[in-house]
């Protein structure tokens, strides 16, 4: 097979300097090479290229869309690609040459018409639409290619809407916590009617499965994956996300006119197999559908404002600000349908759910048939969804199939209404507070008046305001925190890496362990003076939800901390935290008992009563009282704060 | 899209003899009740980080994950009721749901007729669903036969 476009194009510095020669130049060269294309052509695609050169076609935005042109972060002032992939260009310096790649996928799209799905007209749809819309009528003329492939795929990826997912919070999975963000490209509804059988597109890692998390998390950070579209059916996603990873999904219908959606999916087959660098906080799965959707609407921005980190929320905020979310729509995972399900059954009852799932015979006694029919159907379907949710992601097994189909068949047999109400639905993720937050406080600590400022890269604390955020879900990843005392000069008083804590309440049918890890630097008082010391700590232990809003929780803690108030460089200690929080409509109290005991002789016994007032989304006031007590002292704190929360 | 995929289900499903599945034996139509999501477990890391494990797919475009590639002979590859048993049995035991109509979508059921699907559907559960191992390519006999036997639904099983 022969590639016309790098060989002759490595010549394309003579079309900047003498156009009006080239097409001679061409046909002489062609005379010599008679089996590529034809002289007429050749002559075409020097014209074509003189009117792209006379327009300067390649700054043109849609251009650097499609080829994904970013600006060089170092020099400001040339583009390059953030594909990392050969194949993707038609020139050989198509990577950081706008130009030299426009003009070179002219002259590929007329390559001779027997590459089959090869040919760059196959390859290239999208631009080749663009650049015939471009040059209006002068582009008819490309050979006549069939590529059957993507005429394939065409039948089978519908293109009317564009709906962007986003599969929520997931704690226990640490690449997962902050979100993650997809497309789904459906077909007109009065034709299709089932998103079950629409297309998810999704930017990811091509992650080995013998990569454990941490190992993906380091990898992602240094950008040591390559990333890839993939594409697959969306009840795929409603299995993977709601099923097995139990994350709500959010839905946002996007306002794209069937045309832009096309165009979307047109430059979507471009980017099938192609290779971008995949960095899991800046070019990650969010950042990349950002661009698929510039892609259908030229002119929108949506990238350029993000620095470090993209966070997938942070991503939809942009893309409601751009206007194009018309809707919301909610879909519950199986463990919210499931609790929810059990609110609605009456607690005397609860001890059917797990009994059934044992054993099905249960349905026939007299105690279960006294009970109200709509009742029976409620518990019939939380046995049978309890026992598929233990089951998830195990082999088959012939005793839990065989009580799972009489579940389903006593389910199907019971000739009562069904009066399950759905669960209700939260607030929406992007109303919730932005995830960056500065806090500005005041205090007095063992009787010296204090005033400091923080600042929070991301994401929420438990006490912060848990509207559109996973309750009981603490992620801080960076922060810090200084503090000026009077007569003294300023000093760091904490700094985060990384401060997560778990709180997921047990229920009648779930028992999950709720933990908390977190390491930086502190200043603690130790012998009367105020040190800065370095820690692990972490802990794991038990949550509660007593009533609704309310989780209490305690945890056995360890911790390990380097502090040259000790006699030991590294001081081991055990403790318990104990506490509850309570979410009011804008207001979150959190009463907390902790303490450690260190393998010397020293400890720490702490009271705290916080609780935070939110004033607005965005703008926050929190109090805190804290008692300490230690072997030499004891001391008060009392802290008032103000917080606002920005990306 | 609709026509097509319906149409050549159809014609498999007509084709009787299941004794080899259909696009061979990792396509989905072996599979038993209760089975089909027995592989997602171990793509448990891939999918929680964003990722996927083994080949980058254009997943509805080729028909070649371990079905024979006969194209537009499965869905997607997998036929949709081998994918989606467990949740399509769920769904016809409570006479609705998303499954229920994702496989009235497949069968190229129009909207005005779908209700009926669902009510034909789950009045004849016992039919669909005979026994706990019951195979996709059964259940989509199955109710091939069941919809013959409908006025309403009899138009869409040639």
């Amino acid at each position: 097979m022969f590639y016309i476009k790098s060989d002759h194009l490595s010549e394309h510095s003579l079309f900047d300097r003498k156009i009006t020669g080239l097409g001679l130049f061409l046909a002489l060269f062609f005379c010599f090479f008679p089996n590529l294309v034809s002289a007429a052509t050749s002559l075409k695609v020097a014209h074509l290229h003189e009117l792209a050169i006379e327009k300067s076609l390649w700054n043109e935005l849609q251009w650097k869309n499609l080829l994904h042109y970013e600006l060089d972060g170092w020099s400001n002032s040339h583009y390059i690609s953030e594909v990392d992939d050969s194949r993707f260009f038609n020139a050989l310096d198509g990577k950081n040459n706008p130009k030299s790649e426009l003009l070179s996928t002219i002259t590929a799209l007329y390559n001779k018409d027997d590459l089959g799905d090869m040919h760059p007209q196959c390859r290239f749809t999208a631009r080749l639409k663009w650049l015939q819309e471009q040059f209006p009528g002068e582009m008819n003329d490309v050979p006549n290619v069939t590529c059957k492939e993507y005429e394939k795929w065409r039948q089978l990826i519908p293109s009317h809407r564009v709906t962007l997912i986003f599969p929520a919070y997931h704690l226990n999975s640490p690449s997962s916590m902050f979100g993650h963000t997809l497309l789904r490209i459906d077909d007109a509804e009065e034709k299709h009617g089932s998103h079950w059988l629409s297309a998810a597109v999704n930017f990811g890692a091509n992650v080995r499965s013998d990569d454990n998390s941490l190992f993906y998390a380091f990898k992602g950070l240094s950008g040591g994956y390559p990333g890839f579209f993939i594409v697959e059916s969306y009840f795929k996603k409603i299995q993977e996300y709601n099923q097995t990873e139990k994350r709500d999904i959010w839905e946002y219908p996007l306002n794209f006119t069937p045309e832009e959606s096309n165009r979307m999916v047109e430059h979507l087959w471009e980017l099938k197999e192609i290779e971008f660098d995949y960095f899991f906080f800046d070019e990650n799965c969010s950042y990349r559908l950002l661009e698929l959707l510039e892609v259908a609407r030229p002119g929108i921005d949506l990238t350029s404002s993000y620095g470090l980190s993209v966070i997938p929320v942070d991503t939809i905020r942009s893309i409601e600000e751009a206007g194009l979310i018309t809707d919301s729509y909610y879909r519950p995972s199986q463990v919210t349908v499931l609790e929810n399900l059990l609110k609605q059954i009456k607690p005397e009852n609860w001890h059917y759910i797990r009994r059934l799932s044992n054993d099905p015979s249960i349905l026939s006694s007299d105690e279960f048939s006294q009970i109200v029919d709509t009742e029976q159907k409620l518990i019939i379907r939380a046995a049978y969804k309890y026992l598929r949710y233990k089951k998830t992601g195990e082999p088959r097994d012939d005793k839990s199939a065989t009580i799972s189909f009489k579940l389903l068949t006593a389910l199907s047999a019971v000739n009562a209404e069904d009066i399950e109400q759905p669960p209700h639905r939260p607030l929406r993720p992007e109303k919730g507070h932005y995830t960056k937050r500065a806090s500005f406080n005041l205090g007095k600590e063992n009787e010296a008046n204090y005033a400091e400022m923080g600042m929070r890269f991301s994401f929420h604390s438990l006490d912060d305001n848990q509207h559109g955020f996973l309750q009981g879900a603490q992620i801080n990843i960076g922060s810090i925190l200084f503090r000026a005392v009077e007569d003294e000069s300023v000093e760091l008083q904490q700094l985060d890496l990384i401060d997560i804590f778990s709180l997921t309440p047990r229920t009648e049918l779930f028992d999950p362990l709720s933990w908390r890890v977190y390491t930086g630097l502190e200043r603690q008082l130790t012998s009367g003076n105020y040190r800065l010391v370095a820690h692990v700590t972490g802990g794991a232990g038990v949550a509660y939800q007593p009533f609704d809003d309310a989780i209490t929780y305690a945890l056995i803690m360890a911790r390990l901390e380097r502090n040259r108030g000790f006699e030991r460089a590294i001081e081991p200690a055990l403790g318990l935290n104990i506490g509850m929080l309570y979410h009011f409509t804008s207001s979150t109290i959190r009463i907390e008992l902790s303490g450690e005991e260190f393998a010397g002789d020293e400890y720490r016994h702490r009271a705290i009563y916080s609780q935070n007032f939110a004033l607005s989304q965005n703008h926050s006031f929190k109090i805190t009282a804290t008692r300490e007590e230690q072997k030499d002292i004891d001391f008060s704190e009392i802290n008032a704060s103000y917080q606002y929360y920005f990306f | 899209m609709k026509k097509l995929v319906a149409g050549t289900i159809l014609m498999v499903a007509s084709s009787s003899a299941f004794a080899v599945a259909p696009g061979g034996p990792d396509c989905g139509w072996g599979n038993m009740l209760f089975e089909g999501d027995s592989g997602i477990g171990q793509h448990f890391l891939a999918s929680s980080t964003n990722g996927t494990s083994g080949n980058a797919t254009f997943g509805m475009t080729t028909g070649t994950n371990g079905c024979s590639a006969n194209g537009t002979l499965t869905y997607g590859g997998k036929s949709l009721i081998g994918s989606i048993m467990n949740e399509f049995s769920q769904d016809v035991a409570m006479g609705n749901g998303e499954a229920l109509n994702a496989v009235a979508v497949m069968m190229g059921v129009a909207p005005e007729d779908r209700e009926t699907f669902a009510k034909v559907t789950h009045e004849n559960f016992a039919i669909l669903f005979p026994s706990e191992n019951v195979t996709a390519a059964e259940v989509m006999a199955s109710l091939e036969d069941v919809m013959r036997a409908d006025s309403r639904l009899s138009k869409y099983v040639g």
